[in-house]
């Protein structure tokens, strides 16, 4: 197991450094630079810009210096915010993005899961039907679209929520967290197709389960059916859900960049954008280094997660 | 707990249902190691998918000696076409196919109005909510917003052809390639898709998008190259399990060239599996196409996409709610379509992968 963890560790290093030298190469071959102007620079002036951020040395002393201090996590000052490291921003940035990210997949695992379970043990019944075509519905319709729909409902008719401002849920809420009411919008939009994934995994999961034999011998020996299905069906009903985590985590990372825009959260979502539109090639690559590596020892856990819930599973 | 329909009518083999014309008075065992010999693929098939017809006509017919079989594709068609679900869902993905395609002509001919044309009266320059002439409004330019969900439909269908076609181009040849060489080669093949698969793509796909002159080609390129990792994987595994049949055996003692047994002879054979796969692709490619329009990465104006739309939309949300109503709504109605296809494709083609 420990061994199985650090070959998997030593193995997201290669990883991480793909997306970077990728990143860093599209950079390089994308037309346009940071400083150009609609007007064009004097030539002297240009010159200067250049060997001021080191790029009048050739590529590969570029690409040696850069890679040294990313790998070191030291990421520079962004070019588009002077004054600011990109560690200072990913700081201040990566608090907004997890709230929103964890709130969503907590939403979603509860009532994926508890729709999804009720749904194989009623199968076929009305609510069956319902919770399965509410879950087609969660997945068709795009993020981008819920969010303004639930706007338009739930602030601008009902006047019920207020659509997401950072600065006052983080004002309005206890020291520290942020408060619930003003992420509750934000939060929904993007667990709903998470939700909708894990209410069919759960059922199809459980419906497997629930026709094992081991099942039928804890019936026989008379537990009751609390026990059956908390004890035993969910545990292996579960394995499909935990094995989607780690596509969701990924999914969950463009799912922010969308939902951020939608209600102008100041997230790492609208950050990498912003970086790639302006060209903020220390910013870049440090979110790139940053969300990647994040993404990858979620994937991890995941992995060693699945191990624990099912016995069966070893790792060589 | 009872048990789902579809288990238990799985036969296990009838082997008093003889199904080969020529050999009709034979015992039954025999008859059914003569099929296996004479069609071991819809032998093994009917076998696992338990797709022999039970009905009495046919019955009949092998009484007086003469069967016509059942392909895998016709009995697919045939469960397919059971499957509600799926049906209301193909018409639907039909009519707005034949919407996107002549819908922009009949608006034009009934309205003069076309997806970019900004009306020449001034005081028609301005968002107005749907009526009989605008059924869908228009937005702040005074543009037909019926014209542009359609024109839209265009384009995000089209991205969502292309790009699965790409990721179907790729991803057969490579799983086909590394599942008939097999040993090392298959291994390193096979081992750069799971690094790959690692690897945060959006992330490369946002970057990518946002450095480069943004293009509808660089799009389908990018969508394409992105999702065919899984539809490697998937023709790796059916070709894995086909490369030892007698077929292959045969193509290759009479020195059929290895490229030409990979494509000829297994890629057909996987056919099943790809398209509904690939049928699963279309709305996610048409989703992720939309989704990066909204960021403003995709499609550029002045055409239109769905997720343009969507993002013009999400902007005036507050005063002109139809902008995003609409084109929110036939989208989502494609995806939900799609996937029903796609749902029912999979049940039809492969019930043991339905999920019960």
């Amino acid at each position: 197991m420990i061994r199985f963890i650090i070959r998997r560790l030593l193995l997201i290093i290669p990883m991480v450094l793909i997306v970077i030298t990728l990143t860093w190469a599209l950079v390089r071959l994308a037309p346009g630079n940071f400083y150009s102007t609609a007007k064009g620079l004097p030539p002297a002036v240009e010159k200067n810009i250049r060997a001021r951020y080191g790029l009048d040395k050739p590529w590969y002393i570029q690409y040696g210096k850069t890679m040294g201090q990313i790998l070191r996590g030291n990421f520079g000052f962004s070019r588009q915010y002077q004054e600011q490291t990109v560690n200072e921003i990913i700081w201040r940035t990566l608090p907004v993005s997890a709230t929103l990210g964890l709130t969503a997949y907590l939403i979603a695992l509860c009532v994926g899961l508890l729709f999804g379970t009720l749904a194989a043990l009623r199968q076929n019944s009305a609510l069956d039907y319902t919770s399965m075509a509410a879950a087609m519905l969660g997945i068709s319709v795009p993020n981008f679209v819920l969010g303004p729909l639930l706007v338009l409902l739930f602030s601008l008719t009902l006047y019920w929520l207020p659509p997401a401002r950072w600065e006052w849920a983080v004002r309005f809420g206890p020291v520290g967290i942020p408060s619930l009411r003003y992420i509750l919008l934000p939060a929904l939009t993007l667990s709903a197709v998470y939700m909708a994934y894990i209410a069919r995994l759960t059922r199809s999961g459980m419906l497997e389960v629930l026709r094992k034999d081991y099942i039928r011998t804890a019936r026989a020996k008379g537990l009751s059916e609390r026990a059956v299905i908390f004890r035993h069906a969910l545990r292996g009903g579960l394995l499909p859900v935990v094995s989607f985590t780690g596509p969701a985590l990924a999914f969950i990372v463009g799912g922010t960049v969308v939902v951020e825009r939608v209600f102008s959260l100041p997230g790492l979502g609208t950050y990498l954008i912003n970086a790639a539109l302006n060209r903020d090639e220390p910013l870049l690559l440090g979110l790139a280094a940053f969300i990647s590596t994040l993404i990858l020892i979620f994937n991890l856990l995941v992995d060693i997660a699945y191990g624990y819930i099912d016995p069966r599973i070893r790792y060589s | 707990m009872s048990q789902p329909p579809e288990l238990e009518k799985i036969p296990t083999a009838r082997p008093n249902e003889p199904r080969d014309k020529a050999t009709p008075l034979a015992p039954p065992d025999i008859i059914a190691e003569q099929q296996m010999i004479n069609e071991p693929e819809a032998m093994a098939a009917d076998q696992l998918y338990g797709t022999a017809p039970p009905d009495d006509k046919l019955w009949q017919e092998t009484a007086g000696g003469y069967i016509e079989g059942t392909s895998l594709w016709k009995d697919a068609w045939r469960r397919l076409r059971k499957n509600k679900l799926a049906v209301l869902g193909g018409i639907t993905v039909i009519l707005i196919v034949l919407a996107a395609l002549i819908g922009p002509y009949i608006v034009k001919a009934l309205t003069g109005a076309t997806y970019e044309s900004i009306p020449s009266d001034r005081s028609l320059v301005r968002a107005f909510a749907p009526s009989w002439r605008h059924p869908m409004g228009t937005d702040p330019q005074g543009r037909d917003i019926l014209a542009r969900v359609l024109v839209g439909g265009r384009i995000s269908l089209m991205v969502g052809l292309v790009s699965t076609a790409v990721s179907l181009v790729i991803g057969v040849s490579y799983g086909a390639i590394a599942g008939y060489l097999g040993g090392r080669v298959d291994n390193i093949m096979m081992r750069i898709v799971d690094l790959i698969y690692g690897v945060p793509l959006i992330i490369i796909v946002i970057v990518l998008l946002a450095l480069f002159e943004r293009s509808l080609f660089l799009l389908f390129a990018t969508l394409g190259a992105v999702s065919w990792l899984t539809m490697a994987r998937i023709v790796r595994g059916q070709v894995l399990s086909l490369k030892h049949q007698e077929f292959v055996e045969a193509a290759r003692s009479i020195g059929v060239p290895t490229w030409k047994i990979i494509f000829r002879h297994l890629v057909p054979n996987t056919l099943g599996p790809v398209i509904v796969y690939a049928t699963l692709t279309v709305p996610s490619v048409i989703l992720q196409e939309a989704f990066l329009s909204f960021l403003g990465l995709g499609v550029q104006a002045p055409l239109s996409s769905w997720g343009t739309l969507s993002s013009e939309g999400a902007d005036n949300i507050a005063i002109y709610p139809w902008m995003i109503i609409f084109p929110g709504v036939t989208m989502a109605l494609t995806l939900f379509s799609l996937n029903f296809v796609g749902d029912g494709l999979r049940d039809a083609l492969d019930p043991h992968m339905r999920k019960v």
